[in-house]
């Protein structure tokens, strides 16, 4: 039982965190990213050739490739998503516009994974120590992707409800109209947004990747999860996407063990669907 | 100084500000007077960055502020509050008010002017943790002034201050306004109403249909036959 609930959490948390990143890149910088997915995977390639080629383990890895994340999301805001902003007449079209384009570059992305990688399942072994916790074994793997999930997750929290960086972030999310009266440069805040999202999608990539094995082709699977977990919570709500992130991952977690393992997708959008039907606008979304 | 000449003002086809041109000084009170529908919320938007100018120029102690973007535009010292007064209501007063000082000539001086709004306004200093949607529109409009004035401007532009406030709100707020032109901002407040506004003005215009079709001391107008006609239903 214990077991189920530590790793549903573990689960959970990596799910609250990608979905963090997917929240803030879609409620500050208005893109509904569909590649976000691939670019945990590609995140989680990368660690496991700097791990297995390179010898560099995933804690340092998180060194290099958020920044890359961070930097790669940077240009790619600036190269592919920046026309698309400066076209759009309004927040629908660009909606509609972005859900395009990312779409193409989840293939893209996909593309090259499958050229570099192939499409089989790939995984390494790291920290695979056993841990005793309150009587029942973990692995040390797991324990650490919970660890720097509720760390990384911490800390964007604070960053966002306690520094004058996210609450100009904030107030771009929340009034994007009125921002350039305060002084704020919207443009810029969409770009960090989108890029910060990107550094939370390698994170995430790293911290999945020392306990999951991982294809080419199952981003898809992680934007879903991520979109569920962000609706489910309330668009753009960064607490929101902690707890039903967490929510997600305890429900897989048992009914994995304790129905059918064929049985946790169907189980994800029945909550998903008896959760919005009582609050249509997610867990913490405004009306 | 900030200075508009033949500034005019296009959505498509239509002409909302035709060719419009006058000037206010630091310190001085300037109200432009105007019906539904005249430009006058074109014509704030458009000094503000918020909406492109078609033609003619707006300057800033000689510098050109047309073309550049609405966040430069409130650093060069332009604040404005628009219509719907432009406040994060999902924020608290205090959130809103810090946020305000964004700008890089506002940052320096955050604590002292935050200080300076709460003594304006002692309400927002009580209420400086509660949610801004959660105010009277009296109380809301008190944070939309004090977050513009929190960004240091040289001028401070109001659009319709007045509207859907009760009238003894309205004096509160024209009283606040004459504090903060004390400090030493011009003023350029666009308004329906015209007796209070007026009455706190050092000289105003009439703006109809995009054009400017009369100016005056506060006085003047006060006693203009078309002002009353127009505004004040005949007589006062």
């Amino acid at each position: 039982m214990l077991e189920h609930v530590v790793n549903g959490l573990v689960l959970g948390g990596t799910y609250a965190l990608v979905a963090m990143g997917l929240t803030i890149q879609y409620g500050i910088a208005r893109i509904m990213n569909l590649s976000f997915g691939d670019t945990i995977i590609a995140a989680c390639f990368a660690t496991y050739v700097l791990f297995t080629s390179l010898s560099i383990s995933p804690i340092l890895a998180l060194l290099i490739l958020v920044p890359s994340g961070y930097a790669l999301s940077n240009v790619v805001y600036r190269v592919i998503m920046k026309p698309l902003v400066a076209r759009a007449p309004d927040e629908g079209a660009l909606e509609v516009d972005s859900i395009l384009v990312t779409f193409g570059l989840l293939f893209v992305i996909q593309g090259i994974l499958l050229y570099l990688f192939g499409g089989g399942y790939t995984s390494y072994s790291f920290f695979n120590t056993p841990i005793n916790v309150l009587g029942t074994v973990v692995a040390g793997n797991r324990l650490l992707a919970l660890v720097l999930s509720l760390m990384i997750g911490a800390a964007l929290v604070i960053i966002l409800f306690r520094t004058r960086w996210g609450m100009i972030l904030r107030a771009v999310a929340l009034a994007p109209k009125s921002a350039p009266l305060f002084g704020i440069d919207t443009d810029r805040a969409a770009r960090t947004a989108f890029a910060i999202g990107g550094a939370i999608a390698a994170t995430g990539g790293v911290v999945i990747s020392m306990f999951q094995t991982f294809t080419a082709t199952a981003g898809v699977v992680f934007t879903m999860k991520a979109l569920i977990v962000v609706i489910l919570g309330g668009k753009g709500s960064v607490p929101g996407a902690i707890v039903a992130g967490l929510l997600l991952g305890l429900v897989e977690t048992f009914v994995a063990a304790y129905v059918d393992p064929g049985l946790t997708l169907a189980a994800v959008y029945t909550v998903f669907l008896l959760l919005l039907l009582v609050r249509p606008n997610g867990i913490f979304g405004k009306a | 100084m900030l200075e508009l000449k033949n500034m005019t003002v296009r959505y498509g086809k239509h002409l909302a500000v035709d060719a419009v041109g006058f000037g206010l000084t630091k310190g001085e009170v300037v109200v432009v007077l105007g019906a539904n529908g005249a430009g006058k919320s074109s014509m704030l938007k458009a000094i503000a960055g918020m909406i492109p100018v078609a033609d003619g120029s707006v300057t800033l102690d000689g510098d050109l502020l047309t073309g550049v973007p609405a966040h430069q535009v409130t650093n060069r010292g332009i604040a404005l509050v628009p219509e719907g007064r432009g406040v994060v209501g999902r924020m608290t007063v205090e959130e809103n008010l810090r946020l305000g000082a964004t700008p890089s000539r506002a940052r320096a001086s955050e604590d002292e002017t935050i200080a300076q709004v709460f003594d304006i306004f002692p309400r927002l200093a009580e209420r400086r943790r509660q949610f801004v949607h959660t105010m009277s529109g009296g109380e809301q409009q008190m944070v939309a002034v004090g977050r513009a004035m929190m960004s240091k401007p040289d001028f401070l532009l109001l659009d319709e201050p007045s509207l859907g406030l009760a009238p003894i709100v309205v004096g509160d707020l024209f009283k606040a306004l004459a504090r903060v032109r004390e400090t030493g901002v011009g003023l350029l407040i666009v308004e329906q109403n015209v007796k209070i506004s007026l009455r706190h003005a050092d000289r105003g215009y009439l703006l109809e249909a995009g054009r400017i079709t009369g100016s005056g001391t506060s006085e003047e107008l006060m006693n203009d036959a078309a002002v009353r006609h127009a505004f004040l239903g005949g007589d006062i």
